[in-house]
């Protein structure tokens, strides 16, 4: 949500409306997780500033979702959120960290948008790569066997990169990120490359294991029903800033046939309404 | 620019397809008419070029003197290889990591390839003696400068997603170069050393062509009987020096088929 520095922080989840009642909605996603406040970020040579006092807070264990057209600086925000790149001006804290400091606790877990994962090792070694470097931050890690079985992988484990489908890179790529259990899940368009199927079956399994893991994650995605599939609230990124978050009033777990409910079809509708506005607006 | 294993590598294909005719009849085509060709001018120009069957009859009739010269070659080509390809991956990894090493090494590096090696060999013979020192020089400076380059290629071939995986678990720069940058790195190593390692036997025959006080080798060999216009034998070294090449490079591929085994399921 956009927030002026300073700003007391209001409560992520909007109340339920409609055909759910609020038992359907988890009640313990109240505590403060990331905050950012006032961030700018303009790389040299660019005319304008790609962030501009971008401010945000999102909720211990909420599923916040950043949809935007291309170039309006959504990856960059991602990065400055994972300490890969440093804000012009503002601050960041994810759960009272610095984002270098929570990367050296290993409290960030990374999606790239490419599976990104090490050809010349097999899927459970590409899992534990993250388990072996940085030791000093402690092996609080999950069980890579576990989590891959949690995904559908235990009998992929042995194999290699090139011998699964995209769909199952991507998910050894969200293996990967759980692995060292991080408080923060990151993920960069991690499904752009999938076919319409193959993503919801991705999706849906990233949703069971967030169900059963609670982490932060901040998501960012250029489809909006995905975006309200798999988020507790969604942000409409334009020219450089996030446009006040839309609640997504939405039963937990997402019950089957959820996309065709009439309640789904009018926030796909409102958010695409805003990703137009911002389209038009232009990066 | 293509990535190297596309410029050097044939598609892959199944385990024993190289035993189908469209495996090897085309080379096998391209070989018999350059041999067939070479007859036929051999045979019109018999004090320009010796008939394939005569140099055939000079490798099977004196194979041990071949043996023996190609032997001293590879001992001269063999370490100078080793110690430049040592010597460049050490000087890469230490580029990849400073850029002031970077900048300072690579002038020089570009002052080396810049060079003509070849002119260098005689200084070198007089500088280094008449035994194999400046041989096995020769050969390792030839060869340094491409595998330079491809392992700083190499390393720099690092899929940058996969280094932000590992940025944002604070991996040291040491597990960046040994679990992501170094095997990256692999298959250019390999590509450089099919160029490098036939490319240092070359270095090698040549150092012996103008290094005064040498008497053995092939480069002497080839030399000497040209010299004294005993084409057959001239071109019988040539022929060894050829196979030695081809089975170096045989060497390799099958060392980069083992290592680089992850490749064949793309």
């Amino acid at each position: 949500m956009t927030l002026p520095p300073g700003q007391p922080v209001p409560s992520a989840v909007a109340p339920p409306v409609g055909q759910f009642g609020p038992e359907d909605f988890p009640g313990a996603l109240r505590s403060e997780g990331i905050v950012l406040k006032g961030i700018t970020k303009k790389f040299p040579g660019a005319h304008r500033p790609t962030l501009r006092d971008v401010n945000l807070v999102v909720d211990r264990g909420e599923f916040f979702t950043i949809i935007g057209p291309s170039g309006v600086g959504k990856s960059t925000l991602l990065r400055v959120l994972a300490g890969l790149l440093e804000p012009d001006e503002g601050t960041v804290s994810i759960f009272g960290e610095a984002p270098r400091e929570a990367s050296r606790s290993k409290h960030l877990g990374w999606v790239p948008q490419a599976p990104a994962l090490l050809p010349w090792r097999n899927v459970l070694d590409n899992v534990r790569l993250p388990l072996q470097v940085n030791r000093r931050a402690g092996d609080n890690g999950l069980d890579p066997m576990e989590i891959l079985a949690r995904l559908g992988l235990e009998g992929a484990a042995r194999l290699l990169p090139a011998q699964l489908s995209g769909g199952m890179r991507q998910r050894v790529a969200i293996a990967r990120a759980f692995a060292i259990s991080p408080a923060v899940l990151l993920m960069d368009e991690p499904f752009a490359a999938l076919d319409e199927l193959t993503r919801e079956a991705v999706a849906h399994q990233l949703l069971e294991l967030w169900q059963s893991e609670r982490r932060t994650v901040v998501f960012v995605t250029h489809s909006v029903a995905e975006a309200v599939m798999l988020s507790d609230r969604v942000a409409v990124m334009g020219q450089g800033t996030l446009l006040p978050p839309l609640p997504v009033p939405l039963p937990r777990p997402r019950p089957a046939g959820v996309e065709d409910a009439p309640k789904f079809h009018k926030l796909v509708h409102q958010l695409r309404h805003q990703l137009k506005e911002a389209w038009v607006a232009g990066p | 620019m293509p990535a190297p294993e596309e410029v050097f590598t044939t598609p892959a294909g199944p385990r024993g397809a190289w035993l189908h005719p469209a495996h090897w009849a085309p080379p096998l085509a391209t070989f018999a008419l350059v041999l067939g060709v070479w007859e036929l001018l051999a045979l019109h120009n018999r004090y320009l070029l010796p008939t394939v069957g005569s140099v055939i009859a000079q490798l099977a009739g004196h194979p041990g003197t071949y043996l023996a010269n190609g032997g001293d070659t590879l001992a001269e080509a063999l370490p100078g290889v080793a110690i430049s390809y040592a010597v460049a991956l050490l000087l890469a990894v230490a580029m990849s990591q400073s850029r002031l090493v970077m900048r300072a090494v690579l002038p020089a590096a570009v002052v080396l390839n810049v060079t003509p090696l070849i002119a260098i060999a005689p200084a070198l013979g007089i500088a280094l003696g008449f035994g194999r020192a400046p041989k096995i020089v020769l050969a390792g400076l030839i060869t340094f400068f491409p595998t330079l380059i491809n392992t700083i290629a190499g390393l720099r071939s690092a899929d940058p997603q996969a280094l932000e995986v590992l940025q944002t678990v604070r991996a040291s720069r040491w597990d960046v170069l040994w679990r992501l940058q170094l095997p990256s790195s692999l298959p250019y190593l390999f590509a450089a050393a099919r160029v490098v390692v036939p490319l240092g036997v070359i270095g090698a025959a040549i150092s012996e062509m103008v290094s005064n006080g040498t008497s053995s080798g092939l480069g002497w060999y080839i030399n000497t009987w040209s010299s004294n216009s005993q084409l057959d034998l001239a071109w019988a070294g040539i022929v060894t020096l050829a196979a030695l090449g081809l089975a170096l490079t045989g060497l390799v591929v099958l060392v980069e088929d083992r290592v680089l085994r992850w490749r064949g399921f793309r």
